[in-house]
């Protein structure tokens, strides 16, 4: 937990002068569905649950930082047979510089819980993300890609986390002159349990429609 | 002795004729010699000769001088009625004139101005053109009085009706009458060939004298302004930059795509990827596609085609107000009047 702080206070400390892609301050909300996958493995076996959630997202942009809110809701039903269906629910926060126009470093923390008929798994996650836009079309449509690693974690389970990474990539596409946007995009991370307990692993392909920022 | 003194002096001057033929001038030069030297009867003879003269005849003035001075021999000759007749000329040929008491004695000067208060004249000025555009314009008519007496000036139509009666009443020394160029009921006149009349009235409300000036009245248009010069091409910026290769936006969505397919190896190590990501690969190969085409076409100069707007509109402004002065001028009735010579009608 404590080793949030450092990236978060390096995230704080670009300098402003090189925030040249600063947005103006404006607010945007998208919302839509993803479809996940998600799969564990441990020595004793694995198993496989699917199922859709539905998500908001929220950001705000005060220059020289931005502040991103989500969170999503699913059912994950079982695909294997020693599976156990559960809820899904996963939140962020993260603030976010631009220290070149196509890049955005974020940081702060994700949480995600499964509950099951027999407790609940909850994860805390500090993350510091590293963000990149490549325009595609005359600015309007953007391909992002986005990689993140814990930087520190904890889990309710024994016997505790070990870690996690992911990526994001997806594609954004603005209508012109027009506040209206959607996203596509695809995500993988995968969590890891100390001593090679368990790994989980998330996949989610994500549709949005937004209004406002991207 | 007198007569026999004038009969000498018109034969001297017949006999003198054929020696040399005298301009009326230099007749007129030497009636007023003769009437300084106290010459009168031959100041007379000469000068009725400088006056009656057919053919080269003097200018007004030089007719107004001759006549004075007739008119002073005469008096001196006790023709009284000669001389008072003379007078009645030099008035009605310039109502305007003022005798000289420096030059005359107190009886001629005396004769003159009786004759001036009964003798009823005016001199008509008017500009020999003019044009009336502006509201308040207007063509001055100067009237000049020999005496006090009733007069009516009046626009006249071709056909002898009044277009506009401009004054009736008395003249004393002088007035200026303004004409605005429109006919009584306030419509401008057609062009066309009108005529000031100004017509004295006698003691019996008789017409005794009547000015009759020709007025030519045309209507003008007044030309347009010129339509402002187009923007040069100099000045317009060039709207579109030549397309780029596209190349970028093509690597970067494939590279995008293939990301999404071995996002799951590199990431989840040995979970199996889900299928569904391919859909998200194939949106940004397709999006590739597209960006590398759209690249490729000419990009738009966003600054460029707002400098550009500023200088067309700043252009379709002055076209604008152009076209409005132009509508205007187009509706504005403006008078050209040029004068004529005046025509003086005595009626006995």
């Amino acid at each position: 937990m404590r080793r949030a702080w450092p990236l978060l206070l390096l995230a704080l400390a670009v300098p402003p002068g090189r925030l040249a892609a600063q947005l103006p301050r404006y607010v945007g909300v998208d919302a839509g569905m993803s479809r996940l996958e998600f799969q564990s493995a441990s020595p004793s076996g694995g198993e496989k649950l699917s199922g859709f959630a539905a998500l908001g997202h929220w950001r705000v942009v005060l220059r020289p930082v931005s502040l991103d809110l989500s969170y999503a809701q699913g059912r994950l039903a079982a695909d294997t047979g020693g599976a156990v269906a559960r809820s899904f629910v996963e939140g962020a926060a993260f603030l976010s510089v631009r220290p070149a126009p196509w890049l955005a470093l974020k940081a702060g923390p994700h949480l995600r819980a499964y509950a099951a008929p027999g407790g609940t798994e909850r994860w805390v996650l500090w993350e510091g993300r590293a963000h990149a836009d490549a325009p595609l079309l005359d600015g309007e449509w953007l391909a992002y890609g986005e990689v993140w690693l814990a930087v520190a974690s904890s889990v309710n389970v024994v016997p505790g986390a070990s870690g996690a990474r992911g990526a994001e990539v997806g594609l954004t596409l603005k209508m012109p002159r027009s506040p209206l946007w959607g996203r596509l995009a695809y995500a993988v991370d995968q969590a890891r349990l100390k001593n090679g307990a368990r790994t989980e692993s998330l996949q989610s392909v994500v549709l949005t429609a937004g209004f406002g920022g991207r | 002795m007198r007569r026999a003194a004038f009969a000498l002096a018109v034969a001297a001057c017949a006999l003198a004729r054929p020696a040399r033929a005298q301009t009326p001038v230099e007749l007129l030069n030497r009636g007023i010699r003769a009437y300084q030297n106290l010459d009168y009867d031959s100041a007379a003879a000469i000068l009725s000769s400088a006056l009656d003269r057919p053919g080269r005849a003097l200018a007004d003035s030089d007719r107004v001088r001759g006549l004075v001075y007739l008119g002073a021999s005469e008096l001196y000759r006790d023709r009284r009625d000669s001389a008072a007749a003379m007078f009645g000329r030099v008035l009605r040929l310039d109502p305007r004139y003022r005798i000289d008491q420096l030059v005359f004695p107190p009886e001629i000067t005396g004769l003159f101005q009786q004759m001036r208060l009964v003798t009823r004249a005016v001199t008509v000025i008017v500009p020999p053109q003019a044009e009336l555009h502006a509201p308040g314009d207007a063509l001055p008519i100067a009237l000049y009085a020999t005496t006090f007496h009733p007069v009516d000036v009046a626009v006249l139509r071709p056909d002898g009706t009044p277009l506009r009666t401009l004054y009736q009443g008395g003249v004393g020394d002088s007035l200026v009458i303004r004409w605005d160029g429109r006919a009584a009921d306030g419509s401008p006149p057609d062009s066309g060939r009108y005529r000031l009349q100004v017509a004295s009235h006698g003691g019996d409300g008789r017409v005794v004298r009547s000015v009759a000036i020709p007025l030519d009245v045309s209507r003008v248009r007044r030309d347009t302004l010129p339509w402002p010069a187009p923007v040069p091409d100099s000045l317009i910026l060039p709207e579109q930059a030549p397309g780029r290769s596209g190349v970028g936006a093509l690597g970067a969505g494939f590279a995008a795509a293939l990301a999404v397919v071995v996002l799951p190896s590199v990431v989840a190590g040995s979970a199996s990827g889900a299928g569904t990501r391919f859909v998200v690969a194939g949106g940004l190969s397709v999006a590739a596609v597209l960006g590398f085409r759209g690249e490729r076409r000419p990009q738009p100069i966003p600054g460029n085609i707002a400098a550009n707007r500023t200088l067309q509109a700043a252009w379709q402004q002055q076209a604008d107000s152009v076209h409005a002065a132009n509508v205007a001028r187009e509706g504005e009735v403006r008078l050209l009047i040029r004068a004529g010579a005046a025509h003086v009608t005595e009626t006995p």
